[in-house]
């Protein structure tokens, strides 16, 4: 199955310039699956969103469709085919 | 021509055609075999006389090099002037590279060869002054041959003025020559070493990304970027080594460039070794490089110049002065809105490489480089400092870059929150963690201080190669005598002030330490409350709080060149993190923490409730010498007299979070450091002599 990607200003110097990009998974891939998927063509994102340990840095939110996935299993949330990923700096500031 | 004969030499074929003249194949009738046969053009002879040209390619042919063609005779013959050289089969270079330009790995081969060639000629006193594709040859069997040393036709002054001035589009034979030519030599001067290092960079460039890096439709044009435009970034596949040779060649100050060709064939094949393993690590995290520009002015950086790396909580900026540090000019912010914690400028072994630890809040902390001064950064694909994943840790960020001694100049070490220090052997491509101090029993109880756990200072003992002192908060400082393999607590007599027992053997909450490489067994510390001084490599500290306003304070400078002196900037409390009274007042000791004076002249005594953070103030190397700091309010002070009177150099910034102060150094210039060290040395060698003489006469 096909999922798309948005991509924030920042890390689009990772994806060639492109705010947006589709990833091929097998059928079935949870969040993780996916972003794994996404890392091996643009490995430039997963240290800027994830850390060493692997979870999601904490200044970075993560939706699939309309839906923080902090409130629907994390990175174990299931993608369906189709459907829109985004990644998302949160709301911070100093 | 065909047909003809010429000495021995019987005409066969044209072969080429170029600046000089024409090119046949010949056959040697005596030695019976095919020969190159270049017969020199009229325009070329009368420009610089035939004599000129004969003692030059006689010179030439003196080169016996694998990879440079063989030049079997000179002669004339009636009014022929003709050089006869080895006959190459193969394509010319300039044939050969693609629009996308060729592998990484052919590149640094033939780059290897071609400098290899360049070392040899000029090692003889031979300047090739006219290198580019059509000038080298690759054989089949994938040999480079350099042609035509020494018998480049040197354009005179109004040749470039006119070529330099024309609008009109390239054609000639100059459409060849024009992008390759050096700064230098556009502006009149005769072709040397330098220039065809430069020229050498052209064409590894041209190589690597299959585009010259001064572009143009007309002379004036190609002329004008080649005098003062930074080439394009070059393709994200060329691995950092060799865009880094690439862009030294490239300096347009001659100072800045590879001083000789052997150094850039053996920088080539540091490459080379690089990109033949293909799985390796920099190979793998290499990131696009990223050209940092918002409509700022770089900074453009002379030698013996004066840089301040100021790191604030919004971005980085760099100011550059001339010696005389009156008047700075202040290019940033870089990384736009990123915390900077910690930078350094590196000037060992030739380099010119800033550092910079860039936080950014949301995608995390990385570390960046730039060998241009700011122009293009390094943007690694993986974080190059990572806790490995066993150790369950993840990196917050990295609050100290540190040199390594000036004789291992590929080592540097980088403190970083959650407190550890690491570790890079290859001047930070590859970093690791140093795990005998990760692994401490002390570390799963050091405490987080205000600014979380770190360790902010590294101090490498210059006098020997296995001790090394680190500073965490709050754990205390730790020394290692082993290379990093096993670490001691050191802190025996210095108090906390946040525990009921008072002198722990860790846990102290260590804002500052310092030691000076003259007398690297004393240390002294600025301690969250509390001065200190340890005569014994930290073993056991005293109190030497003697004559401060407050003995809480965060950053500690040493002089660079006086052992005894030490500066420090006091703050009036743990809860106000503020100068006393309103005072901005840096404290000096000049006898080891002996005795304090306040330095004020120049700072605002009323009102000016600043804080200096740890890494805010710093030294230059000169003498007398530059000490700087930076405010939280985002203000810099600076003193070019030790201290004695000060002047704020800018203000405005965002909280200013560390400054670091460097001399810069281009090749062949002696370092301000060594100048000063070795009139260190003298003075106390005269010293000694004075005394005893005086010995004597008693």
């Amino acid at each position: 199955m096909q999922v798309l990607f948005k991509i924030p200003g920042p890390l689009q110097e990772f994806t060639g310039k492109q705010s947006a990009v589709c990833v091929e998974v097998e059928a079935g891939a949870n969040l993780l699956q996916v972003l794994q998927a996404l890392f091996v063509e643009y490995p430039g994102l997963r240290d800027r969103v994830l850390t060493e340990t692997g979870e999601t840095r904490r200044h970075v939110n993560i939706f699939v469709g309309n839906e923080n996935v902090r409130y629907t299993g994390g990175l174990a949330t299931a993608v369906s085919a189709g459907a829109q990923v985004s990644i998302v700096p949160a709301i911070t500031g100093g | 021509m065909i047909g003809r004969t010429l000495d021995h030499y019987r005409i066969l074929a044209q072969i080429g055609e170029g600046g000089m003249g024409v090119v046949y194949r010949a056959r040697d009738e005596v030695l019976n075999r095919d020969v190159a046969l270049k017969l020199l053009g009229k325009g070329a002879l009368e420009k610089v006389g035939p004599g000129h040209l004969l003692r030059e390619a006689q010179t030439a042919s003196s080169l016996s090099h694998p990879n440079i063609c063989t030049i079997h005779q000179v002669g004339e013959t009636g009014n022929d002037f003709y050089v006869v050289m080895e006959l190459i089969e193969g394509r010319s270079l300039s044939d050969l590279i693609t629009a996308t330009g060729l592998s990484m790995e052919t590149v640094t081969r033939y780059g290897t060869q071609i400098a290899d060639a360049l070392a040899h000629a000029h090692d003889r006193g031979i300047v090739h002054r006219d290198l580019k594709g059509s000038n080298v040859m690759v054989t089949p069997e994938g040999r480079v041959k350099v042609l035509d040393f020494g018998l480049a036709t040197r354009l005179e002054r109004e040749e470039i003025s006119e070529l330099t001035l024309s609008h009109s589009s390239l054609e000639s034979k100059l459409v060849g020559t024009l992008p390759y030519m050096a700064p230098e030599v556009l502006r009149g001067q005769k072709g040397d070493y330098l220039s065809d290092v430069w020229s050498l960079g052209v064409l590894l460039y041209e190589a690597a990304a299959g585009k010259l890096p001064f572009r143009g439709n007309t002379g004036f044009e190609v002329t004008s970027a080649i005098l003062r435009e930074t080439p394009p970034p070059l393709p994200s596949t060329v691995p950092y080594g060799l865009a880094a040779v690439i862009q030294r060649c490239l300096m347009k100050e001659r100072a800045g460039r590879y001083q000789r060709a052997t150094e850039v064939r053996a920088a080539l094949e540091t490459v080379q070794g690089a990109v033949l393993q293909s799985r390796h690590p920099s190979e793998e995290t290499r990131g696009p490089r990223t050209l940092v520009l918002r409509g700022m002015e770089h900074l453009s950086v002379k030698n013996g110049d004066v840089l301040l790396l100021v790191g604030t909580n919004k971005g980085a900026f760099f100011l550059r002065s001339s010696r005389d540090r009156s008047k700075w000019d202040v290019a940033g912010p870089y990384f736009h809105g990123q915390g900077i914690y910690a930078m350094a400028y590196d000037g060992r072994s030739g380099r010119h490489r800033l550092w910079v630890s860039a936080n950014n809040v949301m995608w995390g902390a990385f570390l960046r480089s730039s060998d241009d001064f700011g122009r293009i950064w390094t943007n690694p694909l993986e974080a190059s400092i990572r806790f490995p994943t066993e150790s369950g840790a993840s990196l917050r960020n990295i609050w100290q870059i540190c040199l390594g001694r000036e004789d291992e100049p590929e080592k540097l070490y980088c403190g970083v929150e959650p407190a550890a220090l690491f570790e890079s052997r290859d001047d930070g491509e590859s970093w690791s963690l140093v795990r005998g101090l990760y692994d401490h029993p002390h570390r799963p109880r050091w405490m987080p201080g205000n600014g979380g756990l770190i360790l902010h200072t590294i101090l490498p003992d210059p006098s020997n190669k296995d001790r090394m002192y680190v500073a965490v908060s709050a754990g205390g400082v730790y020394r290692t005598e082993d290379a990093g393999g096993t670490w001691l607590a050191r802190n025996n007599g210095v108090r906390v002030v946040f525990q009921p027992e008072k002198y722990p053997e860790f846990g102290q909450c260590v804002h500052k330490i310092a030691l000076h490489e003259l007398r690297p067994e004393r240390l002294f510390l600025q301690n969250h409350w509390g001065l200190y001084r340890s005569d014994n490599r930290g073993d056991s500290w005293q109190d030497i709080a003697h004559g401060v306003p407050s003995d809480f304070g965060f950053a500690m400078l040493m002089h660079p060149h006086d052992a005894d002196s030490v500066y420090i900037v006091p703050v009036e409390s743990d809860e106000f993190r503020c100068t006393p009274e309103g005072h901005l007042r840096v404290y000096r000791t000049r006898n080891a923490g002996g005795s304090w004076e306040a330095l004020s002249r120049g700072l605002p005594q009323k009102g000016a409730y600043e804080t200096v953070l740890r890494d805010a103030l710093s030294s230059d190397s000169l003498d007398p010498a530059g000490i700087y700091f930076g405010t939280r309010s985002g203000k810099i002070y600076g003193s070019k007299n030790e201290g004695k009177s000060w002047k704020k150099i800018v203000e405005g910034l965002p909280q200013i979070l560390c400054v670091k102060a460097a001399v810069v150094h281009m090749d062949g210039a002696p370092s301000a450091n060594a100048t000063l060290k070795s009139r260190i040395t003298k003075k106390r060698k005269s010293v000694r002599t004075k005394r005893l003489r005086r010995g004597k006469s008693d």
